[in-house]
């Protein structure tokens, strides 16, 4: 059993792979890489050069190719020691085309331009763009003189699939941040240093706190180990898609807070997510009040649930409604088959199963309305009241369909010989369907259980999007039409590893619910 | 005992003739005596048996009309409509009613208007016609391939090694994923839509075809048809083809409006069509839904998009148990 599992997970893994390298090629292989910029606000403000040197700048950021500015070179050398700083200030200054070019420039242009075509890059120098006739550049149309190479998308892939878990450690942080190590606290000093709660810090990490406790669902969290599953460009820009689908939202949530330096003060500030940003408390005198060393970037506690948050707590409240509605309702209509309830049922089923989802979602957000049910999900003033529509919309077509398959495994088991054998014992009809004929039927349902579950996770794009739920659901269209091809990727990875995943968790669970299926060839 | 039995003499025929002995005919005495049956005929004997189906069909009928013929008279074309009027607030959103009144009364009116002043009725079909067609499109092109790769999957065993894996990786890319791909770097025109839907929309047909072939190629018959030499054609034909005829009509009925479903799903996710398909529709009409007096722009394309699908789906059901031989006795 476990050489089978793993040989299972093992395949699995080898498909998910192999679906995220498919997704990779068509977005990045196919697409026209300027469509990232889009819904782009600071592209469409970029002039003549500079709109160049920005996209270079932005494309190498989202991994589409390694990028050499020629300024970047001469501080190399001139950091290596290769040359000293008046010449790289002479050589730094470009005129406006290259034959105007003073001998210095000219001699190191050349050097970076023969050092970069020989390692493969495309060289470009952009020649100054100037206002008319005058000598004066125009907004942005500085020379430019730069070194580009395209990424192919079997190292993108490698790149990706190598950083998607980091692991933090004391040699992260770049500069000076004193003695590097980990210190272990029975006091938090978030909390005044004084209540007790265990907590690791790390001087040197890119995170302050490693492992610490607070009072949010599930207390204990780390930050240790870090799930990166793709940078985004539009739909959160800058942020990592993990973080986009865990992260609170909402409106800001003030508790007690003793900062490092002892200021206590009512604040948002979450301590607990300092990250190291090198130089923050020398060039800020703001932060000198809280901070005392260059952990200073701290993001905000909020009172909301994450995407995934929202999505899992209505998938799941389907999920355990379907099972309940269609359980029941599945056993009745196999044992009246033919009769009212039975018609009336099926009458049901094929409804949800032939209309398209999005006009029987609407359908209940007007009944729904009518009632005086909130009709759109509202995280500043939340109430329970607002997810029964949502909760509803999902759960009532998963009813129709486990009571369709339901339905169908009891009547086919209705015909076996050992219920007529059980009735000819004897037993009750009640009896028969509840211990004979249901767990017979029960079993490949038990199968779809993971795969309903864990199918929550990813939210619902038309029930979120109708009810306005601030869920996952409708992470991946977003990023679809703001062509955020980060997010794309991460959520295709997040996808897959859910459906493979349900599936192997499906079959053993099958496999334990029923002792008769087994996996191994020499199990009997 | 009162038997009847048949008067000999208004046969009018000679006692010779009447009592002479009969001819043993060894041939005819090997051919088994079975009233004629023909499978089609019999499908729809028993199609026609349900008076619902009477209904449906009419009711598919007018529904068809009204998508594909009525538009064509019309002539109605949504990029030339000489109705819309951006500038005329009078006519925009105008109940049935206050349409008829305004343009005189007319079936095109009966709807009343929509957001730039054209017939919702009109829009409607017209829109329905390219939602009904894309499906059609679809549900031909998966099952023919669906269909034929899956039976070759099924019955030759180096075939189903490679293509099980190449299922397990497809069966794991989002569908809404792939679709949106394909539609994002193409355009979203009709046919890369097709392209889109059909892609990888036949690999889950064909598995589901291969694994009904696999459970009738091992049949008994089939055995005892390969032990006398019958060839792997005749089989395929002959022997499990008729078996899966209902299995396929079950499976068209269930694809066609799914397409439909899909359509619209995607137009109103704003992955769909750039033509005005009843998706399109719903999507731009969707502000309308909670306006008081502008309800009917809203619900009219979820409406027909609704009654055409149930109304095929159920057809195409009760088409497929009538096609199941089982049910002809």
């Amino acid at each position: 059993m476990t050489k089978y599992l793993v040989s299972r997970i093992l395949r699995g893994l080898l498909s998910v792979l192999i679906v995220v390298g498919i997704v990779m090629m068509m977005i990045y292989a196919f697409l026209d890489r300027r469509t990232i910029f889009a819904e782009d606000p600071v592209y469409s403000k970029q002039k003549s050069n500079a709109k160049q040197v920005y996209m270079m700048q932005q494309w190498e950021r989202y991994g589409y190719l390694d990028y050499v500015p020629y300024a970047d070179y001469l501080a190399q050398l001139l950091s290596r020691g290769e040359i000293d700083g008046q010449t790289y200030d002479a050589a730094v200054k470009l005129d406006r085309t290259p034959a105007a070019d003073s001998g210095t420039t000219k001699n190191y242009v050349n050097q970076f331009a023969q050092e970069y075509e020989e390692k493969g890059y495309t060289v470009v120098r952009l020649k100054g763009d100037t206002q008319g006739n005058s000598q004066k550049y125009k907004e942005g149309g500085e020379p430019r003189l730069y070194a580009h190479r395209d990424i192919p998308v079997l190292t993108r892939l490698w790149r990706y699939i190598t950083g998607i878990i980091t692991v933090d450690n004391i040699h992260n942080a770049q500069g000076d941040v004193g003695k590097r190590g980990l210190t272990f606290t029975l006091y938090d000093p978030v909390y005044g240093g004084e209540k007790f709660s265990p907590a690791i810090l790390g001087n040197g990490t890119t995170h302050k706190y490693l492992l610490y406790f607070d009072n949010r669902f599930p207390y204990i969290h780390q930050n240790l180990v870090k799930v990166n599953l793709g940078l985004s460009y539009s739909v959160n820009k800058g942020v990592d898609v993990a973080q986009t689908m865990t992260a609170s939202q909402g409106s800001f949530v003030r508790r007690q807070v003793t900062y490092p330096t002892g200021v206590v003060e009512q604040t948002a500030d979450d301590l607990h997510t300092a990250t190291y940003s090198p130089g923050s408390l020398q060039s800020n005198p703001l932060k000198q009040k809280y901070f005392v060393d260059d952990y200073t970037n701290v993001s905000t506690a909020k009172t909301g649930l994450s995407r995934l948050g929202y999505s899992f707590t209505i998938g799941i409240l389907a999920v355990v409604l379907a099972y309940l509605l269609a359980i029941p309702l599945g056993i009745a209509m196999a044992r009246h088959k033919d009769k009212g309830l039975d018609k009336l049922g099926t009458v049901y089923i094929v409804f949800i199963t032939a209309v398209p989802s999005l006009a029987y979602i609407f359908l209940f957000q007007s009944i729904g309305g009518r009632l005086g049910l909130p009709t759109a999900f509202d995280m500043e003033n939340p109430s329970w009241l607002m997810y029964i529509l949502p909760v509803i919309s999902l759960a009532l077509p998963a009813t129709a369909n486990l009571m369709k398959w339901l339905r169908r495994y009891m009547i086919d088991q209705m015909n076996g010989d050992y219920v007529k054998f059980a009735r000819s014992g004897g037993l009750s009809e009640g009896e028969i369907f509840r211990k004979h004929v249901l767990r017979n039927a029960g079993i490949p349902l038990v199968h779809g259980i993971p795969a309903s579950i864990l199918g929550a996770l990813t939210g619902a794009i038309i029930t979120e999007r109708v009810y306005v739920v601030p869920g996952a659901g409708n992470l991946l269209t977003n990023a679809i039409n703001a062509y955020d091809n980060g997010v794309i990727v991460g959520v295709t990875l997040f996808y897959a590893l859910l459906t493979v995943t349900s599936v192997i968790v499906g079959d053993v669970l099958m496999s334990l619910a029923d002792p008769r299926i087994t996996f191994t060839p020499k199990g009997r | 005992m009162a038997e009847e039995k048949p008067d000999l003499q208004e046969l009018g025929l000679p006692e010779e003739v009447l009592f002479s002995p009969a001819d043993r005919d060894a041939l005819a005495a090997e051919r088994i005596a079975a009233p004629r049956y023909s499978y089609w005929a019999s499908v729809f004997r028993v199609f026609f048996r349900k008076k619902i189906n009477i209904v449906l069909l009419a009711l598919l009928a007018v529904l068809l009309v009204f998508t594909y013929v009525y538009p064509a008279v019309t002539g109605y074309d949504p990029e030339a409509d000489p109705y819309i009027n951006i500038l005329d607030s009078q006519s925009k959103h105008l109940g049935p009613g206050a349409a008829m009144e305004r343009f005189g009364r007319s079936l095109r009116w009966s709807l009343g208007t929509g957001a730039s002043g054209e017939s919702t009725f009109d829009a409607v079909w017209y829109g329905s016609g390219i939602s009904l067609s894309l499906a059609l499109v679809c549900a031909a092109i998966n099952l023919t391939v669906g269909v034929l790769i899956g039976a070759v999957w099924g019955f030759s065993k180096r075939v189903d090694r490679f293509m099980t894996e190449v299922y397990n990786v497809v069966a794991n890319v989002p569908y809404i994923l792939l679709i949106s791909v394909v539609v994002l770097i193409l355009s979203p025109s009709f046919w890369s839509m097709v392209f889109a839907l059909t892609v990888t929309g036949w690999i889950s047909i064909a598995y589901f075809i291969r694994t009904q072939v696999v459970i009738i190629r091992d049949r008994e018959y089939n055995l005892a048809s390969r032990c006398l030499g019958t060839p792997m054609y005749r089989i395929a034909t002959k022997n499990i083809l008729p078996f899966m005829t209902s299995v396929i009509v079950t499976l068209a009925a269930a694809e066609i409006p799914a397409y439909i479903s899909y359509e619209v799903f995607l137009s109103f996710i704003g992955m769909g069509l750039r033509d005005m398909s009843l998706g399109r529709l719903i999507q731009s009409a969707q502000g309308a839904m909670l306006t008081p007096g502008w309800e009917l722009e809203f619900w009219s394309p979820v409406a027909v998009a609704a009654v055409i699908t149930v109304v095929l789906y159920v057809v195409g059901q009760n088409l497929g148990d009538a096609s199941d031989p089982r049910t002809h006795l």
